[in-house]
């Protein structure tokens, strides 16, 4: 359960560490596993002079950007009945597009992100639960 | 479910086994759980009734001679688990009794001072001394 000023990890390599919620997009309150953010980087990777590790740093320090809840630590229900909750809340980032900013995903992704619009992320990801 | 980061899912039976593992407890080593007892030998552990009962993950066409004979097995194994659970616990707890008994006795003889009924105590007393004469007679031979 994501909403207003939460803060969430990114996970992953797009350059931002850290995110604050400032929308939830579709006109919700709350945003769940699946659902689309707008946040704000509150830490980023440091740069480095170092060109080749810093090509993948797309975002940095008080940028805006889009993103995709992948874990949440409140509980969601699913329609099978049960109930799932991770470790803490993780968010993937996203362009405007929708496409993944990163080209890799770190960690475990909620079977929620398995969508046609996700179908990306859903690749990317190393496992999904 | 809770899943950790590491992709580990738990099922926890209630709260409680969810709380204990948020306090990093091992469950091995907490007398209450089910791996404790299974663990120590509590439980009846080796059976051939216990492997018939299983996740097969292997899709069966439904014939209806099939489930209704499953049914029929799955009471009469649950039947023959039971016996023989009982019979295990009954094995376990062989000799308890006497165990019971007998460190009862040891305790009195140890503290005979403090029985107040006269002719039991004088009783009690004697045989004290003849143990304690006994245990001369060892060590002095």
């Amino acid at each position: 359960m994501l909403l207003l000023k939460s803060l969430a990890k990114v996970i992953d390599n797009s350059g931002a560490l850290v995110v604050e919620v400032i929308n939830v997009m579709g006109g919700m309150r709350v945003a769940s596993l699946g659902d689309e953010v707008v946040c704000v980087v509150k830490k980023a990777r440091a740069a480095t002079s170092d060109g080749a590790a810093n090509a993948v740093s797309k975002l940095k320090k008080g940028d805006v950007a889009r993103a995709l809840v992948v874990r949440a630590a409140q509980r969601v229900r699913r329609l099978d009945g049960t109930f799932v909750k991770f470790d803490d809340n993780a968010v993937v980032m996203l362009s405007k597009q929708g496409a993944p900013l990163g080209n890799r995903v770190l960690g475990v992704v909620a079977l929620e992100a398995r969508q046609k619009r996700w179908a990306k992320i859903a690749s990317l990801a190393p496992k999904m639960v | 479910m809770f899943v950790r980061n590491d992709a580990k899912q738990f099922r926890f039976c209630r709260s409680k086994c969810h709380k204990n593992f948020k306090l990093k407890r091992n469950p091995r080593k907490v007398k209450w759980t089910k791996a404790f007892r299974m663990a120590a030998g509590k439980e009846m552990t080796v059976d051939a009734s216990l492997d018939i009962e299983k996740r097969r993950n292997i899709p069966v066409r439904y014939d209806r001679e099939v489930m209704a004979t499953t049914i029929k097995a799955m009471k009469r194994i649950q039947e023959i688990k039971a016996k023989r659970e009982r019979v295990f616990m009954k094995k376990r707890l062989q000799g308890k009794k006497a165990q019971e008994k007998s460190e009862a006795l040891k305790l009195v003889r140890k503290n005979v001072e403090l029985i107040k009924t006269p002719a039991l105590k004088q009783k009690l007393l004697e045989k004290k001394i003849i143990s304690v004469q006994k245990m001369d007679d060892v060590e002095m031979a």
